[in-house]
């Protein structure tokens, strides 16, 4: 299990994506804080969804043959698709508001829900790219490769720099315009520039980690600052500093309890909000003390290390070298077949929208493989129930069904029984798994060892989902052998 | 009282008539002014001069913003000649403080500074002199103590004191005040009223506002300008008086 100290190591393997994460937390909210003092929040959840739309739209052209394909760069034709949109998008709400016809909230809500709607449509129009498209807007930030990271250093930094520089353009035109016409003329560059900013960020940022995310970094960390601040410079820092912590402990949150990074990250932006309303709410002497006691608390959690779970036993420690080792249970509801070469039918398969044509290796068929040569090293003479009847199942998990089953099928000594409850390749950049184990005896149904394994694994060197699946398997066997 | 205010009129009701101050700092000759082409106020004549404290009296609705954003600049006249004889960037605007939105956590001391942005550009940090003429302002003003204090969680009298010292940081030959004595408490008025005397009396401002509350124009005034049902007039009784 990740600790703290892990993850803030540039050699871990999820370093990039932490890295990601964090330049969204910090420079998000800087874009936010404006748009939530404007009173356009709903922009910002509004931008994302038609981003989503673009890089659905997009997905759908390519698969029409419409498009030029680009090679193996997913995120690159659903980056064009998002820029574009979205500025599309932002054209027109703006010449709406020019026009000044009906309410805001009432054109950034039809806006939200047309691109919702396009979205679906355009992914029901492309059933062969639908996981592909659905995966992308999930917009796993933790798939962040080194050379997206520099794409996202440049675009975000850019961003910091001119909200940095414009601070006071962008806070005259927005408190009020009547003097920003007195002093500086008409202000119409400044307004076209934060949308501008805004809707880069929104662009790249959906790709690169989800309209959820992205909107939560845009608004939570604002709206948390806003009780804790009474001047506009401490705003635009307590924002950011706030996307940072809510960027790291989200991220940290994430990859220790194996939990979805974008909602992980909302939940938080959210508890931030709460207790930044807390802490406006008692003394300015007790705040200090209160923060530092929270820091302990977290740190101290944090920092914690649990404690490592035994590796699978050697045959001789038990006494059982003769072992039953079960069919791979798999209890999602995908087929989990191994994909060949082609990425979008791979996808498809994989989510059995696409029935294979003839017989595919499956992830169960992967792990029982690999299971079989490791509990053979480690002593065991193994032995598979459908060698001695052919209509043995795969067992559950659960170690009184598991007894059962092999009584009923006359077995004795030990059964190994697998259970595969999720089994996700997001892209071919990592796996999220959450797979039982257990070695059951069957005379009593004794549970002799057992092990949970739920966590995304990394799986960076694979070009293709069967890959990611194949080094996936290896990462859970080394954790289940070597402790 | 006469309709339509003249010219003449308004000079003469200011007195004083030195060389430099016989330029007036903006002049409306049969200007109508209103939205989308469709006139609120028609034939308004009007000279504003150097040192002149003139009081817009009018109900609510009468057109006293309109007339004050057509002279900014803000909203275009729809009739007539409109002529300023100084750069926008030296009016100094004070908007009814209930126009700005509480949403914005800005300190006192952040929103006076604002009046310093037309001198400082876009990179530039603040420079240490604007930072001290802040200081000097809030001085003038009597409030340097409320400077780090939250704008929004100042009295009604505070905040237009605020809003008078952003629009000092202007460096302005034209004081334009939209109702700056409503919502006030009665100390906050003879603050305010005794401050907007001492700059026209002491720097030679031209400070044109407006109210709804015609006693309180009389008080403060050197000379009246009424406007009502889409007509207005420079007020006689008063004009008389500084003659």
């Amino acid at each position: 299990m990740s600790t703290l100290f892990e993850i803030v190591n540039p050699s871990y393997l999820l370093f990039p994506a932490l890295v990601g994460t964090m330049i969204m937390g910090l420079v998000c909210p800087l874009i936010g804080s404006f748009l939530v003092l404007r009173r356009t929040v709903f922009l910002g959840l509004t931008l994302p969804e038609i981003a989503a739309a673009g890089v659905a739209f997009t997905f759908w052209m390519q698969q029409a043959g419409l498009l030029p394909q680009m090679g193996q760069s997913e995120r690159g034709v659903a980056m064009v698709g998002s820029l574009v949109f979205t500025f599309l998008g932002m054209g027109l709400l703006g010449y709406l508001e020019q026009r000044g016809k009906g309410l805001a909230e009432g054109r950034l809500a039809a806006a939200y829900a047309f691109a919702g709607a396009l979205t679906i449509l355009f992914m029901v129009f492309n059933p062969a790219g639908q996981i592909e498209v659905l995966n992308l807007l999930k917009g796993e930030v933790i798939a962040l490769s080194k050379a997206e990271l520099r794409l996202l250093v440049a675009v975000f930094g850019m961003v910091l720099v001119s909200m940095l520089l414009f601070r006071r353009e962008f806070l005259l035109t927005s408190f009020d315009r009547d003097l920003a016409f007195l002093l500086k003329g008409r202000q119409v560059v400044w307004d076209i520039l934060l949308y501008l900013l805004a809707g880069l960020i929104i662009a790249f940022g959906v790709i690169m980690a989800g309209p959820l995310l992205i909107f939560g970094f845009l608004v939570l960390p604002a709206l948390a600052a806003k009780p804790l601040v009474s001047r506009m410079s401490s705003f635009l820092v307590v924002s950011s500093a706030l996307g940072l912590v809510m960027a790291f402990l989200g991220f940290y949150s994430s990859v220790r309890l194996d939990l979805p990074l974008g909602p992980t990250d909302v939940t938080l932006g959210c508890c931030l909000i709460f207790l930044a309303y807390g802490l406006s709410r008692i003394s300015k002497r007790m705040r200090p003390a209160l923060l530092a006691l929270i820091c302990l608390a977290l740190s101290l959690s944090a920092c914690s290390v649990k404690t490592a779970a035994p590796p699978v036993p050697e045959a001789k420690a038990i006494h059982a070298e003769q072992l039953w080792l079960a069919k791979v249970k798999n209890s999602t509801a995908l087929p989990l077949f191994l994909p060949v070469n082609n990425p979008l039918r791979s996808l498809a398969e994989m989510a059995g929208k696409i029935s294979p044509d003839d017989y595919r290796q499956s992830v169960m068929d992967l792990l029982r493989q690999n299971l079989q040569t490791e509990l053979g090293q480690k002593g065991f003479q193994i032995s598979l129930p459908e060698d001695k009847d052919a209509r043995f199942p795969a067992f559950p998990a659960d170690s009184a069904g598991a007894t059962r089953m092999a009584r009923e099928g006359k077995l004795s000594g030990m059964v190994f029984v697998t259970e595969i409850w999720r089994w996700e390749g997001e892209t071919q950049k990592f796996v999220r798994a959450l797979v039982d184990f257990k070695l059951v005896r069957i005379d009593d149904g004794a549970i002799v060892w057992e092990r949970r394994v739920q966590r995304a694994i990394p799986t960076p060197s694979a070009t293709n989902l069967g890959e990611a699946s194949a080094d996936a398997v290896k990462a859970i066997l080394h954790d289940l052998f070597a402790g | 009282m006469k309709p339509a205010g003249s010219i003449d009129a308004i000079k003469s009701a200011r007195g004083g008539d030195s060389a430099e101050e016989s330029l007036p700092l903006v002049t409306l000759q049969s200007v109508s002014l209103g939205y989308d082409s469709k006139p609120v106020i028609k034939e308004v004549n009007l000279a504003i001069y150097p040192g002149s404290l003139i009081g817009l009296a009018g109900p609510n609705g009468s057109g006293k913003t309109t007339l004050f954003r057509t002279i900014l600049g803000l909203l275009p006249p729809i009739g007539g000649t409109l002529s300023r004889n100084c750069p926008l960037s030296n009016f100094g605007y004070v908007p009814q403080s209930t126009a700005l939105d509480p949403q914005f956590p800005l300190s006192a001391s952040e929103v006076v500074e604002m009046g310093a942005y037309g001198r400082v550009r876009p990179y530039q940090f603040l420079p240490a002199m604007e930072k001290e003429r802040v200081k000097e302002i809030l001085h003038q003003i009597g409030l340097p103590q409320l400077a780090a204090r939250s704008f929004f969680s100042l009295s009604g009298g505070q905040k237009q004191r605020m809003l008078i010292a952003r629009a000092l940081m202007v460096n302005p030959k034209i004081m334009i005040l939209d109702e700056p004595l409503s919502g006030v408490d009665e100390e906050s008025r003879r603050s305010i009223a005794d401050l907007l005397t001492k700059l026209t009396r002491e720097k030679g401002l031209a400070v044109f506002f407006s109210s709804h509350d015609l006693e309180m124009v009389q008080r403060v005034a050197d000379s009246i300008v009424r406007i009502d049902k889409g007509q207005i007039w420079l007020d006689e009784r008063k004009a008389r008086l500084h003659l």
